[in-house]
């Protein structure tokens, strides 16, 4: 691969905001306090931040969010972008920071994102707001939320492959474990299969606990080059690795149900960073819905297609098994304030490939894999992170 | 209250744009038009200028025959705000037309038992405004 970034660009600061209920806190209030911590964790003044990517917050007007919290935090960066490629915009922003560095258009790079989509808006006006990214003639009409749009890929994997609902059930039952061991996790009491498929349906097959929460909350990532990542950090890790795929728009358009993008996204990522899933140690997937994260499971390569039920009723994404995956609790358990709830991944494999997890510390845990995903499966971001000894 | 906040009373109304006024007028009429490629056979629903695989424009609207199956459908029971809570339950389908495209659209009822993967199903249309008839779909006894 021609002169690829892997190795070059390394997260050397991390930082959030309180998250979970936190009223009276605008977006770019909650971002900017996240900035400041990630600043903090890297030992960095504001003024070295040189680039700044954001995504956009459903609960503030700002149509420029990254030159609006440039503004907030008085910086005047030489690189700046708002993405918007849903739920995948993390991975996207984190990849596109890491290509910016490495070509020379920023230094020191600001990924950060903050929403208050629990609070800044009320339940129904955030789901309006995540309705609204469907077409407005050919699918909205229908009533037919993203949930929905994710609901009916599920529903078609059961069909397909006999997955059950008490498989998908069982995502969330390990998510909240985790959660439970996380401070600060916004949901933190034991749950189990029956409680899942107890709770009130959404949209079938989806249940309440099936579905991620609404949240407030931001989270910043400071990534800079390797030459200088040792000035700030003991602990730099490393992008090895980006991948993303954008294969439909509309969930009609999907050209199959049950297989997505994310196989490609994985695998140009695992190319640049010459591993297999095989080789990964922790991860990150985005949990917008249980099912979501077993279709994963299966499209980056940690299980057979048709496989990840079973995978899952194994205990293979939890400590001892096969890949331990959200390890602070997902958007099921941990937070999902909207667009910025992906960052909370980065930040959590961060802190894994750091060896800072305490009780949550996966052993030996060097290699990671934050994957992101929007819009029914349309936008697919990958990111392989690695601590100082993969690089 | 905020724009946002505004919208979120009312239902979604599809504004007919250059490439989709066609199948809007058709649906008026009780029509499903879809677009034929005179050049590679492409069959499609969503309304584009060019043939979304081979970029021609000889595109041709021609009426679908209303049959198609259900490919994979949702069942919802919380509404996606405010406006479509007197809705619930109502289910939305992904349906597979007899000439290739798939679409969405919702069910027409609430005979949920019924609804099965590759079950058949009936176009037929329904007015939201004196401007625009949706495509719904029924079940085929």
């Amino acid at each position: 691969m021609r002169d690829s970034l892997r190795g070059k660009v390394a997260i050397v600061g991390v930082g959030q905001s309180p998250t979970g209920r936190v009223p009276g806190r605008s977006p770019l209030d909650l971002t900017a306090e996240a900035t400041l911590n990630a600043l903090a964790d890297a030992n960095m003044q504001k003024a070295e931040i040189d680039g700044v990517l954001t995504g956009n917050a459903f609960a503030s007007s700002f149509h420029r969010f990254s030159v609006a919290l440039s503004e907030y935090l008085n910086i005047q960066p030489s690189y700046s972008n708002t993405l918007q490629v849903s739920g995948a915009t993390a991975g996207a922003a984190v990849n596109t920071a890491a290509a910016a560095i490495h070509a020379g258009l920023a230094e020191t790079v600001l990924v950060a994102c903050g929403d208050s989509l629990l609070t800044g808006m009320t339940p129904d006006m955030a789901i309006r707001a995540m309705t609204e990214s469907r077409d407005q003639q050919y699918e909205m009409p229908f009533g037919i939320p993203v949930a929905n749009t994710f609901a009916m890929t599920a529903h078609r994997h059961m069909k397909q492959y006999g997955t059950t609902s008490e498989q998908m059930a069982q995502v969330a039952v390990t998510f909240r474990e985790h959660a439970s061991r996380t401070p600060g996790a916004q949901k933190t009491e034991l749950i189990t299969v029956d409680d899942v498929m107890n709770s009130k349906m959404v949209t079938s097959p989806y249940h309440k606990l099936d579905c991620s929460l609404i949240s407030d909350g931001a989270a910043a990532l400071i990534l800079t080059s390797a030459e200088r990542a040792l000035d700030y950090t003991d602990t730099p890790i490393y992008i090895l690795g980006g991948g993303e795929y954008y294969s439909h728009e509309h969930i009609f358009l999907m050209p199959e149900l049950t297989q997505t993008g994310a196989v490609q996204s994985a695998q140009k990522a695992y190319d640049m960073a010459g591993i297999s899933a095989n080789d990964i140690d922790v991860a990150g997937i985005y949990d917008c819905f249980t099912g979501t994260v077993l279709m994963m499971l299966e499209d980056l390569g940690f299980c057979k297609k048709g496989e990840s039920g079973g995978f899952v009723e194994d205990g293979q994404i939890t400590y001892g098994g096969k890949i331990p995956t959200n390890t602070h609790g997902g958007m099921l358990s941990y937070a999902h304030p909207g667009i910025p709830a992906a960052w909370f991944h980065f930040i959590e494999v961060v802190r894994q490939l750091r060896g800072s997890c305490g009780e949550r510390q996966v052993s030996n845990a060097e290699l990671g894999i934050v994957h992101t995903l929007g819009a029914g499966f349309s936008t697919q971001a990958t990111t392989i992170l690695g601590a100082g000894s993969t690089r | 209250m905020n724009e946002v906040n505004k919208n979120a009373l009312t239902k979604p109304l599809p504004t007919p744009d250059g490439d989709s006024q066609a199948l809007w007028d058709g649906l008026k009429q009780g029509k499903l038009l879809l677009q034929h490629c005179d050049d590679c056979g492409h069959v499609q629903y969503y309304q584009q200028g060019m043939c979304r695989l081979c970029q021609s424009t000889k595109l041709r609207h021609q009426a679908a025959s209303g049959n198609g199956t259900i490919y994979s459908y949702s069942v919802v029971y919380r509404a996606p705000g405010p406006a479509f809570k007197d809705d619930v339950p109502y289910a939305v389908l992904l349906v597979q037309l007899e000439e290739g495209p798939r679409m969405i659209s919702s069910l027409v009822g609430k005979n949920f038992d019924a609804l099965d993967f590759d079950v058949a199903v009936k176009l037929t249309t329904g007015a939201i405004s004196d401007e625009i008839c949706l495509p719904y779909f029924e079940l085929v006894d």
